[in-house]
């Protein structure tokens, strides 16, 4: 019972610290980075790597997303005969929920993971210390331009997710399920609010900047060799999915409550 | 230490410098002394923390006590600014050479120049390759990057990097470890060649003997955490002294104990 208690106590002062040190690493992150010099070509490698290359993983999910929810909808509204609701449910969901939530939990696995890889393989392989003895701040050149481009990129590959998601739908309501394309979209765009599509883009915001936080994070205090980066990519994937979905409650709470 | 106005201070004084891991005491009350001009080498069993005091001065790893001194400017302790200003005195050429992989060789040679925006991209990719030159590298391993060559190019790639801005101070953390003897000779000799040259201190820790008598005028030799010997490279096998006896001439039995 009483090491059961220890045990809790010193997950406890473990989950603490970790919150502590992560804070600490964050304000450092955001002081050093508002400060010159900055580095175009860094920050526009992260802009190409992120926004760019996650295009297809992002725009898939949202396809098929966008179509499912149409399929299951009707399967289900139609046994109240409430299938005329579906362009709303679609354009709803994708919007306020899965556009970011998927789009951050894809660009987790993909982005978090490279960043804990590569700055955790810096660090075990001494760049990080050479990157210091050239006058180089890594704060500034390397972890700045990854939490911009997650702050800037992700709304942008949320918004794509939108027109895609619903896209999906639209296509399979059209070609599935027999719906007139024009009233489709008619209602789908009557029934959309602005803060359905401004949720959507700040929650994206939230979750880049916590991907890449955390992706740097974990990598930049990986020790211990090729198995210390590895165990450094799974924690960058878990706990920003774990962050991601915990924050998107918060943030969906204070939107619409 | 008395002072003496006229006397210029010592290039590098370390004094009584003291690191722990946890329980593990690494420097235990370190002194050392270089001069300008001087290049010594530090010798000593693996893991006596010769990685570490080369980085408690570069700052990388904050010591627990003790001074550290470049051109009598007193580290520990002071602003960022004069920290910062210290460092780009000195440069390092690192055990694993540490060269950046996400760029191209001739970027990692001229990174210096690139981040201190003195060059245009053009001009500091032609000193790049000229100090490629200098360290016997051909112009076409310029836009190689690090992993498509081999680990003796990668030391010589490093050693460019470390020089081509002509620090006043370079460290040399193994230079020639898992180079051939050929390779490993050729590496002494850029560095003396590159010392000479800029006139630099150089501090360069090596096992190989053979290698820290080509490329020092001084020894040290570091253990359990404190130089227990310091004389000139010449006369070291007559040093009289056990443990650089045993060290020197490689035998397992005498005062160095190794825990299995
Ligand atoms: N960041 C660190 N955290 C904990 N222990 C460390 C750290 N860096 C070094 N050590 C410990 O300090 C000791 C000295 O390490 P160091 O790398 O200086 O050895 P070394 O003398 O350079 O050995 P080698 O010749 O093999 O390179 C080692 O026992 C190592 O375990
Ligand atoms: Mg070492």
């Amino acid at each position: 019972m009483l090491t059961l208690i220890a045990k809790i106590g010193r997950l406890f002062l473990n989950f603490l610290a970790t919150t502590g040190k992560l804070g600490v690493f964050t304000g450092m992150a955001i002081i050093e980075g508002l400060r010159p010099p900055y580095y175009p070509r860094q920050i526009a490698r992260q802009l190409i790597d992120i926004g760019y290359y996650s295009l297809p993983v992002v725009g898939m999910t949202a396809l098929f997303t966008g179509m499912v929810l149409a399929l299951q909808s009707y399967t289900g509204f139609s046994r109240f005969s409430a299938e005329s609701s579906i362009p709303n449910v679609v354009v709803l969901s994708i919007t306020r929920e899965l556009g970011p939530v998927l789009a951050g939990l894809m660009v987790a696995g993909r982005m978090g993971a490279a960043m804990a890889a590569e700055i955790g393989t810096m660090r075990v392989t001494e760049q990080i210390d050479a990157l210091m003895t050239l006058s180089t701040n890594p704060f500034k050149y390397l972890i700045a331009p990854r939490m911009i481009a997650g702050l800037t990129m992700l709304p942008f590959l949320v918004l794509i997710a939108d027109i895609i998601g619903v896209f999906g739908g639209y296509l399979v309501s059209t070609y599935k399920l027999g719906f007139n394309p024009i009233n489709y979209l008619h209602q789908t765009w009557d029934f959309l609010e602005v803060i359905d599509v401004v949720s959507g883009l700040v929650k994206a915001s939230a979750f880049g900047l916590c991907i890449s936080t955390l992706g740097c994070y974990h990598g930049y205090y990986s020790r211990g060799g090729a198995q210390g980066v590895g165990t450094a990519t799974t924690n960058a994937v878990v706990s920003a999915s774990m962050l991601i979905l915990i924050l998107n409650y918060t943030l969906t709470a204070i939107f619409f409550s | 230490m008395m002072m003496n106005p006229q006397q210029i201070p010592s290039k590098i004084l370390i004094s009584n410098l003291k690191k722990s891991f946890g329980s593990k005491h690494v420097l235990r009350g370190l002194n050392l002394e270089v001069s300008k001009g001087e290049s010594v080498v530090i010798i000593g069993g693996s893991g006596t923390g010769k990685s570490v005091l080369l980085k408690c001065i570069l700052g990388l790893i904050k010591p627990d006590s003790g001074s550290i001194k470049i051109d009598g400017q007193e580290l520990r302790g002071s602003s960022r600014k004069l920290i910062a200003q210290a460092m780009t005195k000195i440069s390092m050429l690192f055990q694993s050479s540490a060269l950046f992989d996400s760029l191209p060789v001739w970027e990692n040679v001229a990174f210096l120049l690139l981040q201190r925006r003195q060059y245009k991209r053009q001009q500091a990719k032609e000193m790049a390759i000229q100090q490629l030159a200098a360290v016997g590298l051909n112009e076409r391993v310029a836009d190689l990057f690090p992993s498509e060559i081999s680990g003796g190019m990668q030391r010589r790639v490093a050693l460019a990097r470390a020089v081509i801005h002509k620090p006043e101070i370079i460290f040399f953390d193994e230079p020639t470890a898992g180079l051939d003897p050929i390779f490993s000779s050729v590496i002494n000799s850029l560095i003396v060649k590159c010392v000479k040259e800029l006139g630099a201190t150089a501090i360069t820790i090596t096992h190989d003997m053979v290698s820290a008598r080509h490329v020092g005028d001084r020894i040290a030799m570091l253990h359990e955490g404190k130089i227990i010997w310091d004389g000139p490279a010449k006369g070291i096998e007559h040093s009289k002294n056990p443990y650089v006896d045993q060290f020197i001439n490689g035998q397992s039995d005498g005062p160095i104990k190794i825990e299995v």
